[in-house]
């Protein structure tokens, strides 16, 4: 008999088994067992800025410029995760925030999205990168594709 | 079953005697699984495993991107069902070796944690894709379904959902 206390909804995607208000953030569920399961720990730490601890380098500040110009202009691949029925809700957040390294309102945000619109567009990167992600995100099992962006 | 972190990026599973026979035997389907040939799965099951990197007409001018990456694509799902074959396969070797099983115990590193749920995962979609389980499936009582194939995979999909969650538990559930 498996030791895990009953979760309401963790169907994917299906707020009706939840009892939850989309509008705001995951509630806690009870886990039996947890006695040995430590509290929330998030090892994935939201996308920041380049962090100032980095070592200096050589190159011009105009070329850096040029580089995050020419690396902006090249991101014109979307990557769309689209609703499916098994998913589960947590588990997509969960996946969002490893591989996207989102935080968890962002990972939510676009998980309530891909459940109420049927796809939410969750990258936009250069075709190398995006191919990346979908293959990272299908790896996971969520239905990702990409498409060119304007 | 518990998962608890021993370690920054290690973490312990533990499962009564009943929940590890249960997950060998669903990784050893998953081993069957990822060795048998694309061409003689179910049409959907093989959509699965190829993967679609975009849906709809893609513009004429992205065709040839797009098929270039629907190749990339399409060789890393064969290279990730290799990897995941291995990794089944040194699990149930764990399990046959293993001289305690009640609780059996497994300790894995972050990235084994992720594909041990995503392998999960795979079972539960494979079932879903074999049988075309839908949105509406999902949500009626698996009681209430006539078809016992249908019922016993939506169970099957139910219960695997319920390890993943405890698997990922300490963090996606807020204390």
């Amino acid at each position: 008999m498996l030791q895990v206390e009953s979760m309401p909804g963790v169907r994917i995607l299906t707020p009706k088994r939840r009892d939850i208000d989309p509008s705001v953030n995951p509630p806690t569920v009870a886990v039996a067992g947890s006695a040995t399961v430590t509290p929330f720990s998030p090892v994935v730490r939201p996308a920041t800025a380049a962090s100032p601890a980095q070592p200096a380098t050589e190159t011009s500040p105009a070329i850096v410029v040029e580089e995050k110009l020419k690396d902006a202009f090249a991101r014109g691949w979307a990557v769309i995760v689209w609703n499916d029925p098994v998913n589960l809700m947590d588990y997509v957040v969960y996946v969002f925030k490893t591989v996207l390294k989102m935080n968890e309102q962002d990972a939510s945000r676009h998980m309530w999205e891909v459940h109420q619109k049927g796809k939410s567009l969750v990258a936009r990167e250069t075709r190398e990168k995006a191919e990346l992600i979908v293959h990272r995100l299908r790896g996971f099992g969520l239905n990702a594709t990409m498409e060119s962006s304007p | 079953m518990t998962c608890e972190s021993i370690d920054p990026g290690h973490w312990r599973l533990s499962f009564s005697e009943p929940e590890a026979a249960f997950v060998v035997h669903i990784l050893a389907r998953l081993a069957r699984h990822y060795q048998q040939d694309l061409m003689l799965m179910p049409p959907a099951l093989r959509a699965y495993w190829e993967g679609r990197i975009t849906r709809g007409e893609p513009a004429p001018s992205d065709k040839k991107a797009l098929k270039e990456s629907q190749e990339v694509l399409a060789e890393a799902r064969a290279e990730l069902r290799v990897e995941r074959l291995a990794l089944v396969e040194n699990w149930i070797s764990e399990f046959e070796l293993a001289e305690q099983r009640d609780p059996w115990q497994v300790e894995l590193t972050g990235a084994e944690r992720d594909e041990f749920v995503a392998m999960l995962n795979d079972r539960r979609l494979h079932l879903a894709h074999e049988l075309g389980i839908t949105e509406e499936d999902m949500e009626r009582d698996p009681g209430e379904v006539t078809d016992e194939a249908r019922r016993n995979s939506i169970l099957e999909i139910d219960v695997l959902g319920h390890l993943i969650l405890v698997t990922l538990g300490p963090q996606i559930y807020r204390p």
